[in-house]
């Protein structure tokens, strides 16, 4: 044990319960939860538009913190959002309508209990089947998105609900084959044992099946281009979210960016192998902040990537990319359980 | 190849629409209920100005009605109480986009009726300023579709790139999307001297740019598997419904007014006619691509051999007084004699037609005598592919909705008028 870690359990009383919730709070509520995704989605909607702004010849954002190219557009637009009036439509059904947004980004939030981003803080649980766990919590977000379509009551937001329940289904299944599959290549579902074992090459090397088809998983499940097909603007208007007005519209739209951040962390720990190269450190700085830090930059480049999509492709039309869905990722998902099972079972892989 | 006309009858028109309502409407009266009606429009983020109201079932359209008239705004009513020269705005005013082919048909109807002839160079860069409309007409239509695609990329180099074009507009004619540069005997003002030379650069520019456009837009995988197959318009529907422009090139018909009536300098440029066979949202595509190639070819022609002389005809240069020669002769801008304001064309009619970036538009021209038309009659190429929402619809997704919608680039005001 060192230092700071010792100070601040004097402080608490050296109570190991009162610790574990402080920290645990902590981390749900400040690093690397809440507040940090907060922080993340804003500039992730910044870097966005940076990025699609310099392929599509043009500034992007400017004018709000001109000296860092804008980089605060994203809190400002958070602030707008927050202090414009919410309108919500007599024929709704309301108590649906105002929850579904917020347990939403509940649910896409709370897989962060689950996930380590060092080797010396541990998540608040720490479980041996933390992968399965985080991805159970996670799947169970989009039966939201199509309750906000439901409770709305317009044909729009209808009709965007039904596409991302469709979409949903189709890549969700791929995404947890083959996100399971690196657990049977690892034999193991905990977070820190993946990670452990990816200490000579990292999962996407190991079996690039499974990062492939869970990569193009997560742009569905995150709705990015070429699969951002549930908003389509110019064809169902904002899809689920038509209805949202002020920071309810905030909250429905900052739940991809936040989707993205949990399913890029899970990615980055699975495939990238996490905090690696780093070992082990001990102390809060060697041992949290900077192998935290460098799971977040993994992180970010997995955004980023995600987002430049928007300047490449179009939106494919619904059935097309049901069908890519089902027949190519899937295909490519089973492949990927195949060849995990094929290396452990074959004996060309031995975890000690 | 000129479409006969005699086979388009109205009986044909019915039996087609008769055919096709019953192939596609099947739906509704058998399966009503399942039906939902979304009205897209007139404030929707695809819709512009106007509504489509489709009916679908499940994610399968059975029935489109494009409702039009949102933006009437009784141009030719309008025209009837105007003296002549305060109808070259006003034609303008419909499609913004495209704008020197409408005051051209306009002002050759008018010419007709006055039975004058525009010098050789005022034809030359009527010409000129035309197909610099149409490329920037092309490039706003293309950047629609690509954001209908959700390809935002293809939206803002369409609009960065029309920029150029309505920059090279802007100095010959001092405005950037109204020039009202064609008047009756001539054009406006002859070209600056920097004009060939800026002309050459933003071609050479663009014609760089558009390997870097077909690479990203054309040849993109995803759009192209939203584009093909998508909304096939067969060449005998394109000749029975009415279809103009490029959607009816893409269609496998060659027509052109350009080519078949020649009109301004058409007649002695060198240039083809981009035609496809396939008729699919993608070939409407590829054909606009390939007339904005043509147009660059047309302008270089244009400027090639453009001949000297006047650009305003004699007979209106007579009546300047001695300010507006001195301006005439020394910046070689026309001012408007007393005549134009009071010009009474004998009595007659005339017609006109052009090919404008949408298709065909044809002028009809009514003089009384009088200093006002008698009657403005003005068929525009939006109002006629309209229909083509009913026809080419139903039996598509929901989604390839924006996608026929952005490839028949249907503009609302133009349509209205």
């Amino acid at each position: 044990m060192i230092q700071e870690t010792l100070l601040l359990k004097e402080l608490l009383g050296n109570n190991e319960m009162i610790y574990r919730t402080v920290i645990g709070l902590g981390y749900m509520l400040i690093y690397p939860g809440l507040i940090m995704i907060v922080i993340a989605a804003a500039l992730l909607l910044w870097a966005e538009r940076k990025i699609v702004a310099l392929v599509q010849l043009r500034y992007g954002p400017l004018w709000i913190s001109r000296r860092i190219g804008g980089a605060l557009q994203g809190f400002a637009d958070l602030i707008r959002f927050s202090f414009q009036e919410v309108i919500i439509p007599r024929r709704s059904d309301v108590i649906p309508f105002l929850l579904s947004p917020g347990l939403a980004i509940l649910f896409s939030v709370l897989p962060i209990a689950f996930m380590p981003v060092s080797p010396y803080i541990k998540p608040p649980i720490h479980s041996d089947i933390g992968l399965l766990a985080a991805i159970a919590v996670i799947s169970v977000a989009p039966i939201f998105i199509v309750l906000m379509g439901w409770a709305s009551d317009n044909k729009f937001a209808f009709v965007g609900s039904l596409r991302e329940a469709l979409l949903i289904v189709s890549y969700e299944i791929p995404f947890i084959i083959s996100i399971l599959s690196m657990g049977v290549m690892y034999s193991s579902l905990d977070f820190y044992e993946i990670v452990e074992r990816q200490s000579l090459l990292p999962g996407m090397l190991l079996n690039p099946f499974a990062f492939l088809a869970s990569f193009i998983a997560m742009l569905r499940v995150t709705s990015r281009f070429p699969f951002e097909i549930s908003e389509a603007e110019t064809e169902i208007v904002a899809g689920p979210y038509t209805e949202y007005s002020g920071l309810m519209f905030g909250l429905s739209m900052g739940l991809a960016y936040i989707k993205l951040y949990v399913y890029a962390l899970m990615v980055s720990l699975v495939f990238l192998g996490g905090w690696l190269p780093i070992v082990s450190g001990e102390g809060v700085i060697s041992g949290f902040l900077i192998p935290s830090l460098i799971v977040i930059i993994k992180l970010t480049v997995v955004c980023l990537v995600a987002v430049f999509l928007r300047a490449v492709y179009g939106r494919y039309r619904i059935d097309q990319a049901i069908r890519i869905g089902w027949i190519h990722v899937f295909a490519l998902s089973i492949v990927s359980l195949v060849w995990s099972i094929i290396l452990v079972y074959g004996g060309w892989i031995r975890w000690v | 190849m000129e479409v006969d006309s005699k086979s388009i009858s109205t009986q044909a028109i019915e039996e087609l629409s008769k055919e096709l309502i019953q192939q596609r409407e099947l739906g509704v009266t058998e399966e009503g209920e399942r039906l939902i009606e979304l009205q897209i429009g007139p404030t929707h983020p695809g819709s512009g100005h106007m509504r489509i109201r489709v009916w679908v079932d499940g994610d399968i359209i059975v029935r489109c009605d494009p409702d039009i008239g949102f933006v009437f705004r009784t141009i030719e009513k309008l025209s009837e109480n105007r003296i002549y020269m305060k109808t070259i705005p006003l034609v303008e005013r419909p499609s913004l986009l495209d704008t020197t082919p409408m005051t051209i048909g306009y002002i050759n109807a008018l010419e007709k009726l006055m039975g004058i002839e525009p010098p050789p160079r005022a034809k030359y860069l009527r010409t000129i300023l035309a197909e610099l409309t149409r490329i920037a007409s092309h490039l706003y239509g293309i950047g629609i579709f690509a954001i209908f695609l959700g390809h935002s990329t293809g939206f803002m180099w369409g609009f960065g790139d029309r920029e150029l074009f309505v920059e090279l507009a802007n100095q010959l004619s001092g405005a950037r999307i109204t020039y009202a540069y064609v008047i009756p005997g001539g054009v406006r003002r002859d070209m600056p001297q920097s004009f060939p030379d800026n002309v050459e650069k933003a071609l050479r520019y663009f014609e760089k740019r558009l390997p870097d456009w077909y690479k990203m837009f054309l040849n993109n995988p995803v759009v192209e598997k939203r584009l093909r197959e998508v909304g096939i318009l067969r060449k005998n529907d394109a000749a029975k419904l009415g279809i103009t422009g490029p959607n009816l090139r893409a269609s496998g018909i060659e027509y052109d007014v350009r080519i078949a009536d020649p009109y301004e300098a058409y007649d002695e440029l060198d240039f083809m006619v981009p035609v496809a066979d396939e008729g699919d949202a993608y070939a409407r595509a590829l054909v606009r691509f390939e007339e904005i190639k043509q147009s660059i070819n047309i302008i270089r022609d244009a400027l090639r051999k453009m001949p000297g002389g006047d650009i305003i005809h004699p007979q209106i240069a007579r009546m300047f007084n001695p300010l507006m020669k001195k301006i005439y002769e020394e910046s070689r801008r026309v001012k408007f004699p007393g005549v134009f304001a009071s010009l009474k064309p004998p009595k007659g009619e005339a017609t006109a037609r052009v090919e404008a970036g949408r298709g065909e538009a044809l002028f009809y021209l009514v003089s009384d005598g009088s200093p006002k038309p008698y009657r403005f009659r003005w068929t525009t190429p939006s109002y006629r592919n309209a229909i083509l929402f009913k026809y080419l619809v139903p039996g598509h997704r929901l989604a390839d909705l924006p996608a026929i919608y952005g490839s028949i680039d249907y503009f609302p005001p133009e349509a209205d008028r």
